[in-house]
């Protein structure tokens, strides 16, 4: 490509650290307080552990925690599954109002989370389906397979139908052909939908606010309901952990496929 | 808006099958297809088609409370839409807040992913890439509350502040509308970045080289080559920031105080604390009326432009 | 190893016959070669024998058995692609075990076989390679070892060599020439490169519009052309169009043509056809009825000289026709553009065109 002059891509580089900033500044500002003494964010900076302490015993956040990590996991799972098989489909076949039939899949992105999670409450509570952590899973999965759609189908894209042809000309049945050929040559793409689909569920507030009951919450919600009854650095602590988990989580992963770089 | 972003395999195909399937080809497309299709369509129609449907007949029915079942089919709700002018006033008050918000992430956004593309290169793009789509995996509440660490008399900024200046200023941006739209930026922007890289990166570079040997500065390259070949991501990304910004209450709530009263947060009301669940399915399904005649006036203007 | 005979089959995609009616015989152990320019149905019709795509009518049989409604996976084919379509997610010894494998075989056995073909294709020591740790010959190679490891009744290739360059590709020719000779697997070739087609095949068929104009042997076609477009699609040739009187040919501006013994008994419009290769250019008139000296048939100009080497093309202005003739380096100097010749050729080399199929 023409490389840009020296100080453009210089300009470039600097303009990129002012966006991290903005984007890392809060993120390392509750870590920071996370270890601050202050439960209000007096300064001078006085370090201690005693929020992470106080998480250990906070019962409440711990139980929503784990909450979330549940429901992310089993949505990652069901989503990534339904998703890959829809885009396979998709990507394989051929039909009248198929163009209908893709649009269809876009409602979960394409209506705000407030009346997704509002429409959720009222038909689950009609119906006895309920709320708590089921209809949370009901609703995480939706709003998730968008997601994984577009990520494994522009995967799809990629691949060459003629890899498939070819599997069959050999011998391999349909179930053969796709589990041999298919599926290994987009994994990248179906790991990415997966991880999509856990930071959907995992950061999802507004669908899970509405279906949550006070025995069944996750980690947002239960955050929301602190904050406005007064909010503890507990939070930030549990926060911090979570950001440290998932930064280490996404480089090991990033190490077996590479996102967004040169393919 | 959104459909857009699914890569559509219509074109791939034809270039094995040169030419269109036939009529039975089609049917037995679909035979196929249906097993894999049908529980994700399943599991929709349960959690979204399903619900919609309710909330559209919720919001006709005159009781208070969904426990009554002495109720009747009305228009009530959406008389009290337009006989309280306040309704209207907060709907767009939270579409400009929508496309305020959307606009900035635009212009931040898009610059970055730019270089991201194409100034970056190799292992420092993918780091950087990751570190820009990290935050998805951090938890959005956390991080709208942080900036009240930050903005808020006493925060880190007035602290700061006052450290270098020498007289004494009073920075307390809390609970204000413009706390609201950076918390907001702040959440959404990594959507832009990421949507605007993806399509930018799609750029072959023999394209710019193409219009810089034809004499074009780099900006009108940019305006006129580059801008329009991206303009499917600034696109999707525009969306999936407007939609959900445009009914957001959390944040409001947060860092706008009682100056944050929006239509969302009006909506959350109507399930939370006053439950009034058909009034509050009716200014949903109103939200979801002009949000959707947004997407569909602004879709072809857009395509248009393109 | 098999006889491939299609019956009567065709296709159609919407409105357009990509394959009308076709019929033809692929004998066991031969190597065909199926050439026509893109849009012809050859592919389409390789896909129909491979069981991509199914007739609308007519039958295939693989050695007796009717095939047209069988899946391509239950058809014992092997395929080479145009681009390969190695799997990338395996190494060279998985591409090629895959067939194996997915029939159920395991161990010993399977990894002898592999290593018998990666030995034929003379890739034995590239077997951990990836694919795209490959050169596009060695893909190749690979591809072709893939197809053949399951001994399939009949080996199908698309267009497998038009990725390759030029001198890669004439190495490939013989390689592929001498594998299929080797393995003795019937095989069928689509190309739509005419100089790959008369170089590697045993019979062609020559596709157009969906339909088989001529098939047979190369040098039977290439001396033998049955209409204009096999004498033009298969090397190149000039078109003399006249009328036959009196056994000869009398062109449009008055000229006498002699024709072949025994083309000239019917009167009538008649289209011939005269290689390039056969026309012989000469400065001064040759005497007439002189031992191995053609007979002149015309006067014209040189226009054009196009230099390849071995060999230089002149195009010859003859009052407003157009004649191509290639003359061998050597012998005779060479003629410079403006110079007046006379265009001659033996009467046997005029090829007579059936008047009907594939006049565009």
């Amino acid at each position: 490509m023409i490389r840009a002059p020296a100080f453009l891509s210089g300009l470039g580089r600097f303009y990129i650290g002012l966006v991290l900033a903005f984007l890392y500044l809060p993120l390392v500002i509750m870590a920071a307080m996370s270890f601050n003494v202050s439960p209000f964010y007096q300064l001078p900076f006085e370090g201690t552990t005693e929020w992470y302490v106080a998480l250990a015993q906070n019962d409440g956040l711990i139980d929503a925690t784990i909450n979330s990590l549940e429901i992310a996991v089993l949505t990652t799972i069901i989503a990534t599954a339904l998703g890959t098989a829809a885009s396979l489909a998709l990507f394989r076949y051929d039909f009248a109002g198929k163009r209908i039939l893709q649009a269809l899949l876009f409602p979960p992105i394409a209506i705000p989370w407030l009346i997704s999670g509002t429409a959720m409450l009222i038909f689950f509570f009609g119906t006895g389906i309920g709320r708590g952590l089921h209809a949370i899973l009901l609703g995480h999965v939706a709003l998730a397979l968008p997601y994984v759609i577009i990520v494994v189908s522009a995967r799809l894209a990629t691949f060459s139908k003629d890899l498939e042809d070819a599997a069959a000309s050999l011998g391999a049945t349909g179930w053969q052909t796709t589990r041999k050929v298919t599926l290994p040559c987009i994994a990248p793409g179906i790991v990415a939908g997966g991880l999509f689909a856990f930071a959907v569920s995992f950061d999802q507030f507004v669908v899970s606010y509405f279906l949550a009951t006070p025995g069944q919450t996750t980690l947002p919600v239960e955050i929301y309901a602190a904050i406005r009854k007064g909010f503890t650095p507990e939070i930030n602590a549990v926060s911090t952990i979570i950001i440290v988990f998932s930064m280490s989580l996404m480089l090991v992963v990033s190490r077996f496929f590479r996102f967004g770089g040169d393919q | 808006m959104a459909a857009g972003a699914i890569p559509s395999n219509d074109t791939d195909r034809k270039e094995t099958t040169p030419m269109a399937a036939s009529g039975a080809m089609k049917q037995n497309g679909l035979r196929k297809a249906l097993p894999l299709l049908l529980p994700a369509y399943a599991w929709l129609t349960l959690a979204i088609f399903l619900p919609l449907s309710a909330m559209v007949y919720f919001s006709l029915l005159t009781s208070m409370s969904p426990s009554e079942q002495s109720s009747s089919l009305t228009l009530a709700n959406y008389a009290t839409f337009f006989s309280d002018p306040l309704y209207a006033t907060l709907l767009l008050r939270s579409l400009k807040l929508g496309l305020l918000v959307t606009l900035i992430c635009v212009l931040i956004g898009f610059p970055a992913a730019y270089v991201l593309a194409k100034i970056f290169k190799g292992r420092a793009r993918e780091a950087i890439f990751l570190l820009v789509i990290l935050p998805f995996w951090s938890n959005s509440l956390v991080r709208v509350f942080s900036w009240s660490m930050v903005l808020r008399e006493g925060g880190i900024l007035d602290t700061a502040l006052n450290a270098i200046l020498p007289f004494h200023v009073t920075f307390d941006l809390m609970y204000s509308f413009p706390a609201v739209v950076i918390g907001l930026v702040h959440s959404y922007l990594p959507y832009m970045v990421l949507t605007c890289y993806l399509s930018l990166q799609a750029i072959d570079d023999a394209l710019i080289e193409a219009a810089r040997s034809l004499g074009a500065t780099r900006f009108t390259t940019l305006r006129r080559v580059v801008a329009p070949l991206a303009l499917p991501g600034v696109l999707a990304g525009s969306a999936l920031i407007f939609i959900p910004v445009v009914g957001s209450f959390m944040e409001p709530r947060i860092l706008g105080g009682r100056t944050g009263t929006l239509y969302g947060t009006v909506i959350e009301d109507q399930f939370t604390a006053v439950y009034n669940w058909p009034l509050g399915a009716a200014l949903s399904f109103i939200l979801l009326a002009v949000v959707l005649v947004i997407l569909l006036v602004s879709a072809p203007v857009l395509r248009k432009a393109a | 190893m098999a006889r491939v005979e299609v019956q009567n089959v065709s296709l159609t995609f919407g409105a357009h016959k990509a394959v009308d009616d076709v019929s033809i015989a692929f004998e066991d152990g031969g190597f065909y070669a199926l050439l026509g320019p893109s849009g012809s149905g050859k592919t389409t019709l390789l896909r129909m024998i491979a069981g991509f795509e199914f007739p609308d009518a007519g039958s295939i049989r693989i050695d007796g058995e009717a095939v047209e409604n069988v899946p391509v996976n239950r058809r014992r084919i092997g395929m080479v692609f145009q681009n390969y379509a190695l799997f990338p997610n395996m190494s060279v010894e998985g591409n090629v075990a895959f067939g194996l494998e997915v029939r159920g075989e395991k161990g010993e056995s399977v990894r002898r076989a592999v290593a018998e073909a990666l030995e034929l294709v003379q890739l034995g020591p590239l077997a951990k390679r990836r694919p795209h740790q490959l050169s596009g010959g060695q893909r190749q190679r690979v591809a072709l070892a893939r197809a053949i490891v399951t001994k399939p009744r009949v080996l199908l290739l698309d267009e497998p060599l038009s990725a390759l360059d030029k001198a890669l590709r004439t190495d490939m020719q013989v390689e592929l020439k001498r594998i299929q000779r080797e393995v003795g697997v019937t095989t069928i070739f689509v190309t739509h490169d005419q100089d790959e087609a008369l170089s590697i095949s045993d019979r062609i068929g020559i596709l157009k519009d969906g339909r088989i104009v001529q098939e047979g042997a190369p040098e039977d076609i290439y001396d033998r052309p049955a209409s204009e477009f096999a004498a033009t699609f298969l090397g190149d040739a000039n078109i003399l169009t006249g009328v036959v009187r009196d056994g000869s040919l009398r062109l449009d501006g008055g000229t006498a043509i002699d024709l072949p013994a025994g083309s000239g008994d019917v009167p009538g419009e008649l289209r011939c056809a005269i290689r390039p290769e056969r026309v012989r250019i000469s400065q001064s008139m040759p005497v007439t009825g002189a031992a191995g000296e053609p007979p002149e048939h015309m006067r014209g100009v040189v226009t054009r000289r196009l230099f390849s080497g071995s060999a230089s093309t002149y195009f010859i202005d003859c009052s407003g026709r157009e004649m191509k003739a290639i003359v061998q380096r050597g012998g005779d100097a060479d003629m410079a553009v403006g110079s007046p010749v006379c265009v001659h050729w033996n009467a046997d080399d005029l090829i007579p065109l059936s008047a009907g199929d594939g006049r565009d």
